[in-house]
């Protein structure tokens, strides 16, 4: 009867019970909303970091992280790329010769990143191959071939097929200089890779090294990220001398970058309860005040403060519980929709770039969420009608008669 | 024994600001059975006296006792509970719950005492007849007259089979055939299931309906008269 009560006294004002139930279900819906956006861009950042560069697992040689010379060489890279290639759950495998170096043009000199590749394992981890947006892929034959970020010889103002100059450091220890051609440019996500890292082949640039079968780094990309976990532990096993890296240890950024997001999810999501907590203090403290006569009558005839006061909070409860579904719904295929067809952000897509951030951002969510968030509704609709429970149950019967 | 005894009630109104002296030592009994009416002119304690006979109000001093229970010392919630028990009341509005049906309204306080299911149906319907009101029981109070909503407010007291029933001047927004329809009725319940009513009025033929007269003058009692009713 209470919970009949309660229900009827509801739409007893019409118009104030849907405001709130509309701004429960706004609320829901910005929440899901804003929290399946930062899902997808957290998802999209950390899927291009590693598709585009860092890959699930890298190996070095120790010292060569922590110095970066070339020197600290892996030896006998192709078949450390085999053994890489056919360990299980592994879909691609490949070994870079890496090179700080200087690259110089008429436009002045730039310090970049070489990274000398094996074309085929190349694209195949890091799908380099499909960034090249003008001019083409390493082909066949040709010697001392160069790709370059589009950014940086915009930067240097290098023209495709050209002949650019790069100085580094030899194997010996000696400053070395090479030629090569500019047979592509290419582009991904993110301009600050672009911008220092240019890619050659590992056959040609080895010689000018001065090195035969020689990587500096390995890297390999996963079936399915679920495996990082156990193919980590089997590559530590079995190359006791590398130093083998998961993604999160090579980039603790993608980590941070992750609970960032988390945390301003989080404060808009305080901040949104805590709107509709005053919503809907409000409007129950406005229902209360409306009926003091009627429950001064209740509890007269004998409703008890306990009653009295599960009533105001079942008021409170059902309007949660008829805004929660709707506003769940209308979120979930709000963001159905979006991971189909993606949010482009078009005028902001430089500014993403920047960060490595692709321009459509495809809205993503964990089931959890919904759950998380039905619960977090309804205890919002508790706090907020505990006051105005208090409020109802602190009238003394008379008082509340008598007053006009 | 079912009785009402009150000991020197006085009642202070605002004793630290305005004193107002609302009640001043009012020694009463109240046999059950009886049809009382309490009377005086305004501002002379009628409803403060009801309020304080039934547990709405606290006296500043003096003791009521109900049926043996001494219910001014009492707390909040187990007046509650004992007004649920033995106490009907009838308001002079505002008696009944906007949102519940007649029936609902009368079958509430029922629920509130846990009754059976098949006892509250056949008390709804015994009592919704016995105020004349067997056709509207699907009717909101809004719906209702007046004069309907008043007698579905007796109906709604008497549901819980209280001792006594007060009620505050429940004729006050009633015409005068309503009126005389809802004496007919609490006099009748009075007469037949010896039901206890005490009533406050400004109605002479009210008043010419009680067995027992009790005048109050500025929160004394000037005077308490037993009479025959008319009719
Ligand atoms: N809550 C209150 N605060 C202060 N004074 C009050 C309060 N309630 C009643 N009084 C005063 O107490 C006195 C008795 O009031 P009460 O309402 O009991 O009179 P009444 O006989 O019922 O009058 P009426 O016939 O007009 O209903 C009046 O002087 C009134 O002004
Ligand atoms: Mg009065």
């Amino acid at each position: 009867m209470i919970l009949k009560i309660a229900w009827r006294n509801i739409w007893r004002s019409r118009t104030r019970s849907l405001v709130v139930i509309g701004a429960i279900i706004v609320g829901i819906w910005a929440e899901i909303f804003l929290m399946s956006f930062s899902e997808g861009m957290v998802k999209s950042y950390i899927d291009n970091a590693i598709q585009s560069e860092i890959s699930h697992i890298q190996l070095h040689q120790p010292d060569f992280l922590k110095d970066k010379e070339v020197k600290y060489v892996i030896d006998d890279a192709s078949s450390l790329q085999q053994a890489l290639q056919s360990t299980a759950h592994v879909k691609a495998a490949t070994v870079r010769s890496l090179s700080n170096a200087m690259i110089a043009s008429a436009k002045g000199a730039r310090g970049v990143q070489i990274k000398a590749v094996d074309p085929a394992n190349e694209s195949a981890v890091t799908r380099i191959d499909t960034k090249v947006v003008e001019g083409e892929y390493f082909s066949e034959g040709k010697k001392n071939q160069i790709l370059l970020g589009r950014s940086l010889a915009e930067k240097m103002n290098i023209k495709i097929r050209s002949k650019i100059v790069l100085t580094f450091t030899n194997l010996n220890g000696d400053i070395t200089a090479a030629a090569f051609r500019v047979v592509g440019l290419y582009e991904t996500d993110n301009t600050m890779v672009d911008d220092a890292v240019v890619y050659t082949t590992r056959q040609d640039f080895n010689k000018v090294l001065g090195g035969g079968d020689i990587a500096h780094e390995a890297a390999l990309f996963l079936e399915d990220p679920e495996y990082l976990d156990t193919v980590f532990s089997v590559l530590q096993a079995q190359f006791p001398n590398l130093k083998v890296e998961t993604y999160k240890q090579i980039s603790p950024e993608i980590a941070l970058f992750d609970s960032q997001m988390q945390l301003s999810t989080t404060i808009f999501t305080v901040i949104l309860m805590l709107a509709l907590v005053f919503g809907i203090i409000n409007t129950m403290l406005m229902a209360v005040l409306e009926r003091i006569k009627e429950l001064g009558m209740l509890m007269a005839v004998g409703m008890n403060k306990a009653r009295v006061f599960f009533m105001i909070m079942f008021e409170t409860i059902m309007l949660g519980l008829v805004a929660g579904p709707i506003g769940l719904g209308l979120a979930y295929l709000t963001v159905l929709y979006f991971n189909h067809t993606g949010i482009d952000l078009g005028n902001w897509s430089e500014a993403m770039r920047q960060f490595g951030m692709s321009r459509v951002v495809y809205t993503t969510i964990r089931p959890s969420m919904f759950t998380e968030l039905a619960i977090a509704v309804i205890l919002t609709a508790l706090i907020g009608s505990i006051y105005p429970a208090l409020k109802a149950i602190r009238l003394r019967p008379v008082e509340a008669i008598r007053r006009i | 024994m079912k009785n009402i005894i009150t000991k020197g009630i006085t009642k202070v109104y605002n004793p630290d600001t305005i004193p107002v002296v609302a009640l001043d030592g009012v020694d009463l009994e109240i046999e059950q059975g009886e049809f009382t009416a309490i009377v005086g002119p305004s501002g002379s304690g009628k409803t403060t006296l009801l309020n304080i006979i039934g547990g709405l109000d606290k006296p500043s001093h003096g003791s009521v006792t109900i049926s043996g229970t001494e219910i001014t010392k009492m707390r909040d919630n187990k007046l509650i509970e004992f007004r649920k028990e033995h106490i009907g009341f009838v308001f002079q509005a505002y008696n009944l719950i906007p949102v519940l049906t007649a029936e609902e309204n009368v079958e509430f306080v029922m629920l509130l005492q846990n009754r059976p299911s098949a006892e509250r149906d056949q008390r709804t319907t015994e009592l919704l007849e016995a105020v004349g009101l067997g056709d509207k029981r699907n009717t909101r109070p809004a719906q209702l007259s007046g004069g309907q909503q008043q007698r579905v407010a007796v109906a709604r007291a008497l549901a819980p089979k209280p001792d006594f029933i007060l009620a505050d001047e429940p004729t006050a927004n009633l015409d005068s055939k309503s009126t005389e329809n809802l004496l007919d009725i609490m006099a009748r319940l009075n007469h037949e299931e010896g039901i206890t009513f005490v009533f406050s009025t400004h109605d002479q033929r009210v008043i010419d309906r009680a067995h027992r007269v009790i005048t109050l003058v500025d929160g004394k009692i000037a005077t308490d008269e037993l009479q025959n009713p008319e009719k």
